[in-house]
Formats: C-alpha cells, sequence, structure tokens
C-alpha cells in the first residue's frame, strides 16, 4: 500500500497522514449587531454570513427581587433570549480570519448577553430603524458605558422619510468621534462597507486610547 | 407574561435540562465563540442524541459553541454542558488559534489584527460602500 492509513495508536501514522500542517484554526473576531425589533438585524447579518442566520437561545438567570430569602432557598427566574449568529470567512486577509456576527435585540432585558457578546469584540454596530429611534438609546449608551468601539448605521427603509445623519446624531446625542451611515441591509455592499467602517472606528479607538496613555515624545511613533 | 406562557416555558426549561441529565452548569470554561473540533477519541455510551449530532457537525468542519446551539435548536448552556463531556472524552478538542490572535485579556484586538480585518474585508467585497473619510 503506497499510502498507510492512519492508527489511532500510531502516532507517527496519523502525523503523516494528517492533512498539511495546518497553521491553527482562523482566528475569530466578533461584532456585535445591535437593534430594535424590526431594524434589520437578521437581514444585515444574512447579508455577509456564509450561512443563513442561525437563531441561538440562551438561558439567563437572575435573583428573583421580590422574594423573601429563606431557609437558604435561592429564588431566580429564568427567562429566554434569542439572537442570531452568522459567520464569514476572510481567506484573503494577512492571516486566517473569521468573523462572528451576532445580532441582538436592543431591549435592556438582554445586558448580561450583550456583556458576554462585547468581550474581546471588535466592536458594535447599531443598526437603527429611524421609526422606532428610541429603542437604539439602550444598546448605546451600554457600548458607550464599556467603551465597545460602535458604529450607527441608519437602515433605509423603503418608503420611510430619510433623515439625514446628522439629524439622527443629534437625536441619539452622539459624540462626534461616533460615525453614523445610512445602509440598506439588504445589500451586501452596503453592509460590508459598515463594517469596514467600524472597523476603521475601531482603529482609530485603540490609537486614540494609546496616545492617551503614552509620553507625549512617543505620540507620533506609529503615525 | 400569561401563566400558560409561563407553563410553556418552564416545560422547555425542564426538557432541556433531562437532555444534560439535570446538569446547569459545564464543566469546562466555554465562550459562545469557543471553536471545537472534532478529536480522536469517543463519547462514552449512554450519551444523550444530541452529543452524536455534535460530533457530525464537528467532523465536518469546525463549528463554534453559538453555531452548535443554533443547529441543534437548544439553549447555548445546555450545549456546553454536551461538549464538556464530549471535551473530556477527547471526541472533541479545541484547536489551537494562530498564534496571531494573543489580543491580551478583556481587551479588544490589536491594531494589526484591525489591519487584517480591513484587508479581508476589502479583498472579499472589492465593491464595498466607502463610508470612510480618512480619518
Amino acid at each position: 500500500m503506497p499510502l498507510p492509513t492512519a492508527r489511532p495508536d500510531d502516532p507517527a501514522a496519523v502525523l503523516h497522514s494528517s492533512p498539511p500542517p495546518r497553521a491553527g484554526a482562523p482566528t475569530v473576531l466578533k461584532i456585535v449587531i445591535a437593534g430594535g425589533f424590526g431594524a434589520g438585524k437578521t437581514t444585515a447579518v444574512g447579508a455577509v454570513s456564509e450561512i443563513t442566520p442561525l437563531s441561538t437561545e440562551e438561558y439567563l438567570t437572575e435573583a428573583s427581587a421580590d422574594v423573601d430569602s429563606l431557609a437558604g432557598i435561592e429564588a431566580k427566574v429564568t427567562t429566554t433570549v434569542a439572537f442570531d449568529f452568522g459567520r464569514l470567512s476572510l481567506p484573503d486577509a494577512p492571516m486566517p480570519l473569521e468573523l462572528f456576527l451576532f445580532g441582538t435585540p436592543g431591549e435592556d432585558r438582554f445586558v448580561d448577553l450583550w456583556y458576554d457578546l462585547s468581550r474581546g469584540a471588535v466592536g458594535a454596530v447599531v443598526l437603527v430603524d429611524t421609526r422606532r429611534l428610541e429603542s437604539s438609546f439602550t444598546p448605546v449608551s451600554f457600548f458607550e458605558d464599556i467603551g465597545l468601539p460602535f458604529v450607527v448605521a441608519v437602515n433605509q427603509f423603503d418608503g420611510a422619510h430619510r433623515y439625514h445623519p446628522e439629524q439622527v446624531r443629534a437625536a441619539l446625542e452622539l459624540p462626534a468621534a461616533v460615525p453614523v451611515v445610512t445602509c440598506d441591509a439588504r445589500d451586501t455592499n452596503h453592509v460590508a462597507g459598515v463594517l469596514l467602517a467600524l472597523v476603521d472606528h475601531a482603529v482609530n479607538s485603540v490609537a486614540t486610547i494609546n496616545r492617551a496613555g503614552h509620553a507625549p515624545s512617543t505620540t507620533f511613533q506609529d503615525a | 407574561m400569561s401563566t400558560y406562557g409561563r407553563a410553556a416555558e418552564e416545560s422547555a426549561f425542564v426538557r432541556t435540562y433531562t437532555v444534560t441529565r439535570g446538569r446547569t452548569k459545564p464543566r469546562h470554561l466555554l465562550a459562545l465563540e469557543t471553536v471545537l473540533e472534532a478529536g480522536q477519541g469517543r463519547p462514552g455510551p449512554a450519551q444523550a442524541e444530541e452529543c452524536e449530532e455534535i460530533l457530525a457537525l464537528c467532523r465536518e468542519r469546525r463549528r463554534s459553541v453559538v453555531e452548535l446551539a443554533g443547529r441543534l435548536g437548544r439553549p447555548v448552556t445546555a450545549v456546553k454542558i454536551l461538549v464538556s463531556d464530549l471535551l473530556d472524552a477527547d471526541a472533541l478538542v479545541v484547536p489551537l488559534t494562530h498564534p496571531y490572535a494573543d489580543t491580551g485579556a478583556g481587551s479588544g484586538p490589536s491594531v494589526q489584527l484591525l489591519a487584517a480585518v480591513t484587508a479581508g474585508l476589502k479583498r472579499k467585497w472589492p465593491d464595498a460602500v466607502a463610508y470612510c473619510q480618512a480619518g
């Protein structure tokens, strides 16, 4: 036999028959897409994802506020939260990369989930439907509070009034540094552009933090 | 929530933890984005049938905890518990990631990593809308 089959009890055989040496699994980076009900989160995830967005459930357990703590019995309330998941690979990046996209509703009962999603993430896209602007307030203040870079993307629905991005910025009281863009969440090139805007903004945020933490003489070193 | 809705939710909750044989906490520290691949080991007998599904999915390609939960239609915590069993049996392994992944605990990705994402996105979608005016 020219090609011996791998036997688990023979480490050498396993090594030789393994696929070409792998540099390791692709590096995974997370991006959060938050928005109110119907703002187009699933559509946006689906526009760039290589898989049909998966609806995923998680239980959140919280201590119930209005219960006497008798005999050490912990009364807890369990609620179910659902979010969307999509992924895409970037095969032509300088290193193997995969982006994980998490579409999550903008209600404050999702805050525990947002902490999980935001840990180590590139940043977040807050997807806005101008007809329900108020549903963007909670995610905007959450990402501001935890210092996660985010961009606001106004999803332009057919027939809806088109507001200027600056009007949206004023209504959401966003700092000048937060990019506000308009997009069609169904359009792959639009959503890809929003992701690029987010990554760009994340780079600027890192640079700002670095500058703030360095002595003035080193300020321009990595310009 | 209505009494019926509450009861339905509790019933789903009970069914889920039948799958995990009553356990509510995974033994391994797994994140939503933890990626898994099939290993050399075999799961022990009397495993939930979901374990076979997980293994079949991970034999096709690497899958993350969140993707497995979505495909199985089970809550993330339940899937983490089953994945922990499979990790203990070496039926699943957590592959080594590219050394570049070193971003430091608690902080976001490095500027180099972000630059690689930008390059990758631009090559994948050369016609992506350019929203950023320098700076």
